[in-house]
């Protein structure tokens, strides 16, 4: 591997990360968004439970998501400043907005949602979640505008350097972002709902007391999950229309189209290799298709089965099947998003900048030290943060610390 | 303007995350026992999340509205960087997985964590403000780290004695004497200030081509994410009673 390797694996590994555990965050910040507003309207004690115990899950999942996302935030500048610097002037608008109208707003109520539990005024609090699930999506609107741009540049101008902001409306409403946050947010609730629908399964699997409790998250799980599969298929069948025509050549095995290109952009761009690895591209895409397929018909029939409460308290093999279901969803997610990814190569800023240009004169010794150390302190949060929700989900709504009581409580004295 | 807005975030974090940076910095001085950590920690817990977005979303701003001194700040810089983010990292994680579990080495791994990655912090962001901001190098290049650490524990006592109570609020209180909790913040606050200004008139800022489509729109936010921060202070405007979800 040479140093441009090291900076895309240790790219990949942090984004990669990043993306799964969003994905969840995405799914969960919604359905316990919509949970605690029946809770809060109802004071229902079982959906304020629901609400506490999904919401417990979604913070220990938002944890990761937020220590990866830090990480993301300085990639770009640390290890590719030629891209920063060819088309920072005019993508970088696009992660500036993030940072502030999504990121900044996100976190800070965050905190006043996970310590204000007791402290404020219910309505307020929940107010506070809504912000939160709404500005996580503001986050994926910005970060895929941005992405879109390098998918398919529009709405610049050269000035022989660096590119420039021509149409800021174009680049936002560029329909390789738009239709990329479709089918992410569409993803993001399949994540969502088969999460919950699995949970729900094992504790009725367990024979739980709370019988009540998880019928009814598995009836959100699952009432989410089939049309969150259905919108996800549609933006991704809208995607396959705006594929550079190099991953499009790739993934239908088009030798005479790869031809194509490849002396069209030698063309334009001098001798060199212009075609996406097409191993990746195609199993990529194939994993994704087939993983797609299952899910699809699992929501259908879990739909079906939902319906009929003795199958849901005593169908065993059905809530085996929904646990096993879990992982299923993300594999699709990371599936699609390498398809995506790997597909544009060999461009950073596609058919305007290379990889292998955008990369930042880092030595090759620094960039496998900083690989090294980050895959290690991710892979040792990665699996800590997935055995914690594992262990937090088995163990049932009685064991939440989220929004509970404190025992004694003195009169608390102001301090500023 | 687009200068403005980037000390804006930049000074903000100086201040605002400075405060929790100390006080995991001086976390085994503070709580000598588990549940006086603890209790420690729930002085910072509502306050750190929103306090380190400020630096997140100063990376934005260089991001969007100084994209060519962004590269050259953070790949320039990179073993501070990475240094900066892995330290970055252990802190959060520390603080996140510290309650997860009740057992005590558990607890003590994580708070070692959250004083190791303090620590770090507050280092790598020394040797960058001196090395690249300062421009000092060699045996002189340890003086604005020190510096920095320096105030960024003094910073964090002052805040721990503002949020704490009993012994605790005591041992923060030491470096004050009796000048006064709020005006020993103040008084930190502000040196911290001096130095990221010193520090940000040695950067070249040449902002980019961008202002003109994202100043208007940064101008419309900041009142928001002001008020934001502010409804923080304000609900947890109280002092510690007892420990925190963390």
């Amino acid at each position: 591997m040479d140093t441009v390797d090291l900076a895309r694996l240790q790219f990949a590994l942090t984004a990669g990360a990043h993306f799964l555990f969003v994905a969840l965050t995405l799914g969960l910040a919604t359905l316990v968004a919509v949970i605690q507003t029946r809770a809060t309207i109802s004071r229902n004690p079982v959906h304020l439970g629901m609400t506490r115990f999904w919401g417990q899950l979604y913070v220990i999942n938002y944890a990761m998501g937020i220590i990866t996302g830090l990480v993301m935030e300085f990639q770009l500048g640390m290890a590719w400043s030629g891209l920063t610097e060819f088309a920072g002037n005019a993508f970088g608008s696009a992660l500036a907005l993030e940072t502030m109208v999504a990121f900044f707003i996100e976190s800070t109520f965050l905190g006043l949602w996970i310590f204000g539990w007791d402290k404020l005024n219910r309505w307020a609090h929940l107010a506070t979640i809504w912000i939160v699930t709404l500005t996580a999506y503001a986050s994926a609107f910005w970060i895929l505008v941005a992405n879109g741009f390098l998918q398919n540049p529009v709405g610049y101008r050269f000035d022989g350097n660096s590119l420039h902001i021509t149409d800021f409306g174009a680049m936002v409403a560029n329909p390789a972002a738009m239709v990329a946050l479709g089918h992410v947010l569409g993803g993001a609730m399949m994540v969502g709902g088969f999460f919950m629908a699995g949970v729900s399964g094992y504790h009725l699997l367990k024979r739980t007391a709370d019988l009540d409790f998880f019928r009814k998250s598995l009836r959100v799980g699952v009432g989410v999950a089939l049309p969150a599969t259905m919108v996800t298929a549609t933006f991704g069948g809208l995607g396959f229309a705006t594929l550079q025509p190099g991953k499009l050549a790739a993934w239908t095995g088009d030798a005479e189209r790869a031809a194509e290109v490849q002396a069209e952009m030698t063309a334009l761009h001098g001798p060199g290799y212009y075609l996406p690895p097409e191993e990746w591209v195609r199993s990529s895409a194939l994993a994704m298709l087939i993983l797609f397929a299952i899910m699809f018909l699992l929501s259908g029939l879990n739909f079906l089965l939902m319906l009929v409460r003795p199958v849901v308290h005593r169908f065993r093999a059905w809530h085996v099947l929904l646990v096993a279901a879990i992982p299923l969803p993300f594999l699709a997610m990371i599936a699609g998003w390498i398809f995506r990814e790997v597909g544009r190569q060999p461009w950073a800023v596609h058919g305007l900048l290379t990889t292998r240009d955008a990369m930042s004169p880092i030595s090759e010794g620094m960039m496998r030290f900083s690989l090294a150390a980050f895959a290690a302190v991710f892979a040792v949060l990665v699996v800590i943060n997935y055995w914690l929700l594992a262990r937090a989900a088995r163990r049932g709504p009685d064991g939440v610390a989220l929004g509970v009581r404190p025992a004694e409580k003195p009169e608390p004295v102001p301090a500023f | 303007m687009e200068i403005f807005i980037l000390a804006f975030f930049a000074l903000g974090y100086l201040v605002l995350a400075g405060a929790d940076i100390g006080v995991g910095m001086a976390l085994p001085y503070l709580g000598r026992t588990p549940e006086e950590r603890r209790e420690v920690i729930a002085a910072i817990a509502p306050f750190f999340l929103g306090n380190e977005v400020w630096l997140v979303v100063t990376a934005g701003v260089l991001a969007g509205l100084f994209p060519k001194l962004e590269g050259e700040l953070l790949s320039g810089n990179y073993p501070l960087v990475v240094a900066l983010l892995l330290s970055w990292v252990t802190r959060d994680a520390g603080l996140w997985l510290r309650g997860r579990l009740t057992g005590r080495r558990w607890q003590s791994w994580w708070d070692g964590a959250i004083v190791a990655g303090s620590w770090g912090l507050a280092l790598s962001l020394g040797g960058l403000l001196g090395g690249v901001l300062v421009g000092l190098t060699g045996a002189l290049a340890v003086l604005p780290v020190a510096v920095l650490a320096a105030l960024f524990g003094a910073h964090g006592l002052a805040f721990a004695a503002l949020r704490l109570r009993g012994e605790p609020r005591r041992r923060a209180a030491a470096l004050s004497g009796g000048a006064g909790e709020a005006r020993t913040y103040a008084l930190t606050a502000s040196a911290l200030l001096v130095v990221g200004v010193l520090a940000g008139l040695r950067l070249p800022l040449e902002p980019g081509t961008s202002g003109a489509v994202l100043v208007p729109a940064m101008l419309a936010m900041m009142p928001l994410m002001v008020a934001a921060q502010g409804w923080v202070w304000w609900t947890f405007r109280h002092r510690v009673t007892g420990p925190s979800y963390l």
